[in-house]
C-alpha cells in the first residue's frame, strides 16, 4: 500500500524521530511503497499568503503554489501523520500543510453548498503522536489535535482503517514507557 | 489596560481587519493601552526550528530569537486573539506564534522532582479574548469540538490569572455572509468587548 509518511519534528535525536524511523522500518518490512515527507528538512513553508487566500475556492488554480504536495496526498493509499503536540496542537508546520494544501478541490469538494469527501485514495489513516501532558489534561482541553485527525480528516478520507496512537505525560516517560510506546507503533503497522 | 492584540490575517481587506479596526475603537473608548502584533505584515516566521526547539526548557536562552514576543507577554494584563478559523483551528502563522513564545519561564513552568504538572506563569493576564471566523457553520464547528477555540480557551486560559474574564465572538458560515450578517457581527464583537473591559 503507498504510504505518505508525513514527519513534523524538527529535531532527528528527539524521541519523536524514533517513532518516525519505526514507522518507516515497519513499512519497509512490510514492502509497502513510501513516499518520506520530513516537513522540517524540506523547508514545508507553512504561511497561507494573501493570494493563496483569495484564490482557495478556485479549484482550476488554487493547487498551483502546492502543486507536487497536492499530487502526492492524492498518490497514496496510506497516509501515516508522526508529530509531536504543541501547545495542544499540530505543530505550525503540520498546521500549514493542511491550510495550504488539504484546500477545496484536494481534500473535499463543495457541492450543492455540501462538503463532500475527496480524498477518497486513502484507506489507512495513521496518527503517531507525542503529548506533554497527561492524557486528563488533553481531555479538559478537548484534544484538539485527536478531534481533527479522528473527525475531520478521517471525514475527508472515509478510510477503512483509522489508528490515534498517542504517548501522553511524555515529560514524565521513562525508558521503559517509551520503548513499550515504540513496539505498540511498530505492532499497528505490522498489523495494518 | 494593557492590551496585547495578536492579529493574523494574510488579507488587508479581509473581515477579520475590519473585526481587528472595531477591537481596537473598542480598546480606545475604553483609554486602553494597546500593543498590537500583526503576524503577517511583521513576516513572523512560525517554525520552531531545531536550534530554539534544543534550548526550549532552557529559561533566558528559550527567549533568544523572541525577546520582544516575551516582553510583550510580560507587559501585558489583556490578551486578545482575533483570526480566521482554516482547518478547524487557527492558521498556521498564529499557531507558529503560540509554538515558539509560549514557552517555559513565559507561559508556564515544567514539572520538576515536586511537581507532576505544569504550573501556570502568566497569572498577570486578567482578561483573555478570542474574535474568530468560521467557514462552516456552529453545528460542524461543535461537532469537531471547535479545536481553534478550545486551544485558547480552555488551554492557555489554566496559564492565566485563576478569575480571568474570557470573551469569545465568532462569525460562523462565513462564505455566505452577507453585508448585514458582518454588520451584526462587528455591533456583537463591540458589545462583547465594552463588558469585557469594563468588568474586573
Amino acid at each position: 500500500m503507498h504510504s505518505l509518511v508525513l514527519f513534523a519534528h524538527p529535531q532527528h535525536d528527539s524521541f519523536c524521530a524514533a517513532l518516525h524511523r519505526r514507522v518507516l522500518d515497519r513499512l519497509q518490512a512490510r514492502a509497502w511503497p513510501i513516499d518520506s515527507l520530513d516537513l522540517n528538512a524540506v523547508g514545508f513553508d507553512p504561511v497561507l499568503s494573501a493570494t493563496e487566500r483569495r484564490d482557495y475556492h478556485d479549484e482550476a488554480v488554487n493547487v498551483e503554489p502546492v502543486r507536487d504536495y497536492v499530487e502526492r496526498l492524492r498518490a497514496a493509499e496510506a497516509l501515516i501523520l508522526v508529530f509531536p503536540v504543541w501547545v495542544f496542537g499540530f505543530p505550525a508546520i503540520l498546521k500549514g500543510f493542511f491550510d495550504r494544501v488539504c484546500l477545496p478541490g484536494v481534500a473535499f469538494r463543495l457541492e450543492n453548498g455540501r462538503v463532500v469527501p475527496n480524498l477518497l485514495n486513502i484507506r489507512t489513516l495513521v496518527a503517531v503522536t507525542t503529548y506533554g501532558g497527561s492524557r486528563w489534561r488533553a481531555i479538559a482541553v478537548g484534544d484538539p489535535p485527536r478531534r481533527v485527525v479522528t473527525g475531520s480528516v478521517r471525514f475527508y478520507c472515509q478510510p477503512d482503517t483509522t489508528r490515534y496512537l498517542a504517548l501522553y505525560d511524555m515529560n514524565r516517560a521513562d525508558q521503559a514507557r517509551r520503548a513499550r510506546f515504540l513496539e505498540r507503533v511498530g505492532h499497528a503497522i505490522d498489523t495494518l | 489596560m494593557r492590551t496585547l492584540l495578536i492579529y493574523c490575517h494574510p488579507d488587508p481587506e479581509s473581515f477579520t481587519a475590519a473585526v481587528r479596526d472595531e477591537v481596537i475603537t473598542g480598546l480606545e473608548r475604553a483609554q486602553a493601552e494597546i500593543r498590537l502584533r500583526d503576524l503577517y505584515a511583521e513576516e513572523f516566521q512560525p517554525i520552531l526550528g531545531r536550534d530554539e526547539f534544543r534550548n526550549y526548557r532552557e529559561i533566558d536562552a528559550n527567549r533568544a530569537h523572541i525577546g520582544t514576543d516575551c516582553q510583550d507577554i510580560a507587559w501585558c494584563d489583556s490578551l486578545i486573539f482575533i483570526y480566521p478559523t482554516w482547518w478547524y483551528g487557527m492558521p498556521a502563522m498564529l499557531k507558529g506564534w503560540m509554538d515558539r513564545v509560549l514557552v517555559p519561564g513565559i507561559a508556564f513552568h515544567m514539572p520538576d522532582a515536586h511537581r507532576r504538572s505544569i504550573r501556570p506563569a502568566m497569572h498577570h493576564v486578567r482578561r483573555l479574548a478570542v474574535f474568530t471566523t468560521c467557514g462552516a457553520s456552529r453545528l460542524v464547528t461543535t461537532l469537531v469540538g471547535a479545536p481553534g477555540k478550545r486551544t485558547l480557551l480552555r488551554g492557555l486560559r489554566p496559564l492565566c490569572h485563576p478569575r480571568s474574564r474570557v470573551t469569545f465572538a465568532a462569525h460562523y458560515l462565513m462564505d455566505s455572509s452577507s453585508p448585514q450578517s458582518r454588520r451584526r457581527h462587528l455591533e456583537l464583537v463591540a458589545a462583547k468587548l465594552s463588558r469585557w473591559s469594563r468588568g474586573g
